[in-house]
């Protein structure tokens, strides 16, 4: 009778004392949360076109709770998993020691698995405990390598952004382009199912569902159609395109050569795949829109002509003969044309790109005045596009010592006239001044997304473009510099080759030298065509800038060309772009 | 052999403790049912009914014989226990680790639970002999092989715990057949000096379950896991229980051994604290009226028989609810009606009958 009493005791203690814990343990017991990932947002261009989409896609996971104590037949499973997958068995140990062994939460093995991989799992699933496949939304492009410098791709956190606390591992975060700088808004939250499940870790009902959250929608100002465009164009060149509307800054595509495919990046990459992309020697990852430098070359003769016409240093009247050589001191400095252009104005001399003339001009007009203009058409500094990584390029300026003298060399000033020597510039930096001679002086900061919108918030980030500055030309200067720009392609000039008749395309082309003054490496020479149309109401910019690819006339051109007949000659519903 | 059952000993059947034994077999059956849905639970339940049926058969034919009858057969039936128990060795089945059960046809029998019966009447026909008595120590070492013997051979198979079931059973009828209790004391000061070299005797799993007795939290998921999970069932049960469709951890299979030895944890789950007041005041009302019978019966045999019979029930009643709610180590023992099983079952049925044929015939 004691004995039973005893007994009574305790089941008061457990039932009625402690009952509330293990009524709690109990249900922690039965139920499993199964993390529902939210899908990543979607980045539309200026018309609601979808520039990526989500696609449902499989993963291997381990979920460490579930998975054999003992670590012999925790060892079989992984073994199996090993052998059907062909995943290194090493890999797998360290994935399920990495998670405490408590843990609910599934471990990402491998991402994007074949169904014929799904199929094996599925097959052997009774005897895989804690190994299961996950459906998980990813990311699909319309083309392995569309925008992608501008999309950036999106791959699970690295250690360091774990360490940094804001996420958790196995996330998909944006690691470059817009799906990084967006990626608060971009991500969503994710949902969960509870799930009632009995001892051996089978569902058995569902308890409760929360939705995940998507991520927000981003509507781009990139033009899908243009940027396609722009991308055949450029097939099998290195360098890179800016197209914009120079009445607001917008970027309508912007493409860099050669390109990496993003979709790779988003599953699992092996290290030899990923050290066959990073130690490239063309260094496909590099946006060579904003972070390459380049000379101008003979664009850059535009900005002398307007610093000496504002200044008062140049007429349109001046002419220069111009023999094909030019002397300075005990140096010699030539046209690319040997045998000179003859007598030429300055109209003349932007139309053939004359040297002769712009050295001379050059030293007129003088290294500082260069220098400012250079500056105010944006050049030589960061445009502060919402891209991480730009490069800000490089104006060389004219220094005085104590005494008020020059440190600088005439022949300095006469490689600068012609877009060599030190200055160095970046593709965006050139559409942006294009866009500024285009649209009567507004210096844009170029513009990539114009808002973000949430399903059930409406517009929750806009950018209403900002002005960065003003190029202070007189509109008579202005007209000649459009009308000289014209003639370049439309009468007789170097950039004839981008020619549309119909369309008014005013443009110049460049041959920048790779290496300064040096006659071996001609055919290493970058090719520049800058330009803008049509010319009396400009409506786009297009840059196109050739690694490698010779004459700007002869190569860049042609390619601008194919993009202005996509723009302005393929049968659209609309061709305002304005949006 | 013909049933002759006079009239005078019919009215003198104990309807009560049959009616509290029936009312316990059907709350099993109802517990076993809700332990699956639809038709697995229902034959789950079904057969614990059969199995009561061929018991209650058994229960009428012990009735009907007078139980000094088979105490006098008693050692016949002994040997024939200790044969079954060796037999296990020869051609028993091994489930989980335990050769236990040996197969006639399309049942397996457990030649241990079966023993027991045998192993009481045994033990009254020694006590009741007319050398036995007064009890010496000369009476012990007699009695001694008698115990330790079958009980070496339940602990081979391993079934600790029906081994140590048979030291409160011999305990309870020494002190029934009126041992000193000089000789009681010193008896149990045997015991207390044996404990050790049984801790070397046992095996390594029985070790890990009593220190994981001592301390739950040593292997959550290994050998403590049972402990654990039971109680986390009972107690969830709290004061009114959760209810059959809310009895998460006995539905779900949390709960392992969940409809034989840990039984009460689902009923308890269920049911609640209340629940278990009202079940235990049924099996108290059970020992209560074995324990009257014993002492109200005159004849020395048949108050030792009921008395062992009784012990029986207490012992495997109190350590099977003491192990599911963690107040013993974890020793496989039945709760006797409750839990499902044939041999159970049917020996729970058989010892009833002692008891209500000693009632019957107590004014002989």
């Amino acid at each position: 009778m004691a004995a039973l009493l005893v007994i009574v005791a305790q089941l008061w203690y457990l039932q009625v004392l402690e009952g509330g814990r293990f009524l709690d343990a109990s249900d922690k017991n039965r139920t499993r949360i199964r993390p529902v990932a939210a899908p990543r947002g979607i980045l539309f261009d200026r018309y609601g076109r979808p520039l990526v989409d989500n696609r449902p896609a499989f993963t291997l996971s381990l979920i460490p709770r579930e998975l054999d104590r003992d670590p012999a037949r925790r060892g079989a499973v992984l073994g199996r998993v090993a052998s059907l997958l062909r995943i290194p068995y090493e890999d797998l140990v360290q994935a399920a020691e990495r998670a405490s062994p408590d843990s609910f939460q599934p471990v990402r093995i491998r991402r994007g698995l074949g169904l014929e991989d799904v199929a094996k799992i599925e097959e052997w699933k009774i005897e895989l405990p804690g190994v299961i496949v996950e459906v998980e939304p990813q990311r699909a492009y319309p083309t392995s390598r569309f925008a992608a410098h501008l999309l950036g791709y999106v791959r699970e956190a690295t250690d360091e952004q774990l360490r940094q606390g804001r996420y958790r591992r196995g996330d998909m975060v944006g690691q470059s382009g817009l799906e990084r700088l967006l990626d608060e808004y971009l991500r969503g939250r994710d949902g969960g199912e509870q799930i009632e499940v009995d001892a051996l870790g089978r569902p058995i009902r569902l308890i409760q569902h929360k939705e995940p959250e998507p991520g927000a929608q981003v509507v781009t100002t990139l033009d899908r159609r243009i940027q396609g465009a722009a991308e055949r164009a450029f097939e099998g060149r290195a360098g890179a395109v800016v197209v914009m509307d120079p009445r607001t800054g917008d970027v309508l595509a912007m493409v860099s050569a050669p390109a990496f495919e993003i979709d790779r990046f988003t599953g699992t990459i092996d290290r030899a795949a990923w050290l066959s992309i990073v130690q490239d020697p063309k260094h496909p990852l590099l946006n060579r829109v904003i972070q390459s430098q380049y000379a101008p070359g003979s664009v850059f003769k535009v900005v002398v002509a307007a610093a000496g016409l504002q200044e008062g240093k140049l007429t349109p009247m001046d002419r220069v003969f111009c023999s094909g050589e030019f002397h300075l001191g005990g140096l010699t400095f030539k046209d690319w044309k040997k045998e000179g252009h003859g007598s030429v104005d300055l109209r003349r001399a932007i139309v053939q790109s004359c040297n002769i003339y712009f050295y001379q001009a050059g030293l007129r007009v003088g290294a500082e005045a260069i220098a400012k203009y250079a500056r105010m058409f944006g050049l030589g500094q960061a445009t502060g596009i919402d891209l991480s990584g730009e490069k800000p390029g490089l104006i060389p300026a004219p220094k005085r010592d104590r005494r008020g003298r020059l440190i600088w060399h005439a022949g300095e000033t006469v490689n600068m006239s012609i877009g060599q020597g030190q200055v160095l510039v970046t593709p965006i930096q050139v559409a942006r001044f294009m866009s500024a001679l285009a649209n009567g002086g507004v210096l844009w900061k170029p513009r990539l997304v114009q808002r973000i919108e949430r399903s059930e918030r409406g517009v929750v980030w806009n950018d209403p473009g900002k002005v960065m500055g003003y190029v202070e030309l007189s509109p008579i200067v202005q007209e000649f510099l459009r009308k000289s720009l014209w003639s370049v392609v439309n009468e007789g000039g170097t950039g004839g080759g981008a020619r549309i008749p119909g369309l008014d395309i005013a443009g110049k082309t460049g041959t920048a030298q790779t290496m300064t003054n040096s006659r071996a490496d001609k055919g290493e020479d970058h090719a520049w065509f800058a330009s803008f149309a049509p010319a009396h109401d400009p409506q786009v910019v297009v840059v196109v800038m050739v690694e490698g690819g010779g004459k700007g006339g002869q190569v860049a051109a042609p390619i601008a060309k194919k993009i202005y007949e996509a723009i302005f000659l393929e049968k659209v519903a609309s061709i305002d772009i304005r949006g | 052999m013909t049933l002759k059952i006079d009239r005078r000993l019919l009215q003198n059947v104990d309807w009560g403790l049959l009616v509290t034994a029936t009312v316990l077999v059907a709350v099993s059956a109802t517990t076993l049912m809700t332990l699956h849905p639809g038709r697995a639970g229902s034959a789950v339940a079904l057969r614990q009914l059969a199995w009561f049926g061929i018991g209650l058969l058994a229960l009428v034919v012990v009735i009907s014989i007078d139980y000094r009858r088979f105490v006098q057969v008693a050692p016949l039936f002994y040997v024939l226990g200790l044969a079954g128990l060796v037999a296990i060795f020869v051609v028993g089945k091994t489930v989980s680790g335990a050769r236990r059960w040996i197969g006639v046809g399309a049942f397996s029998v457990q030649p241990s639970e079966i023993f027991k019966i045998a192993f009481v009447l045994m033990l009254v026909w020694l006590l009741c002999s007319r050398w036995a008595q007064p009890i010496t120590v000369s009476t012990l070492l007699w009695i001694l092989p008698v115990v330790l013997v079958p009980a070496g051979l339940i602990v081979k198979q391993p079934d600790l715990g029906t081994a140590v079931l048979l030291f409160p059973v011999l305990i309870l009828l020494l002190f029934g057949a009126g041992i000193s209790v000089r000789l009681l004391a010193w008896i149990a000061g045997m015991g207390a000096a044996a404990m050790p070299v049984g801790w070397l005797l046992i095996k390594d799993y029985q070790r890990e379950r009593v220190l994981v007795y001592l301390d739950p939290l040593r292997d959550p998921l290994g050998s403590a896991y049972n402990v654990i999970q039971a109680k986390i069932a009972i107690g969830s049960g709290q004061l009114l229980g959760k209810g059959v469709s809310g009895a998460t951890q006995s539905r779900l299979a949390f709960l392992p051994e969940r409809h034989t030895d840990f039984i009460f944890a689902v009923f308890a789950e269920m049911w609640g604290f209340v629940g278990c007041l009202v079940l235990l005041a049924g099996y108290a009302i059970l020992l209560l009226r074995g324990f009257d019978i014993a002492a109200s019966s005159r004849d020395p045999v048949g108050r030792l028989v009921a008395l062992g019979v009784t012990g029986l029930f207490a012992t495997q009643i109190l350590v099977n609810v003491g192990m599911v709610t963690g107040l013993l180590p974890v020793v496989g023992i039945p709760l006797p009606l409750m839990s499902y099983g044939g041999s159970s079952m049917l020996v729970s049925l058989v010892a009833l009958g002692l008891l209500v044929s000693v009632r019957m015939r107590q004014f002989q």
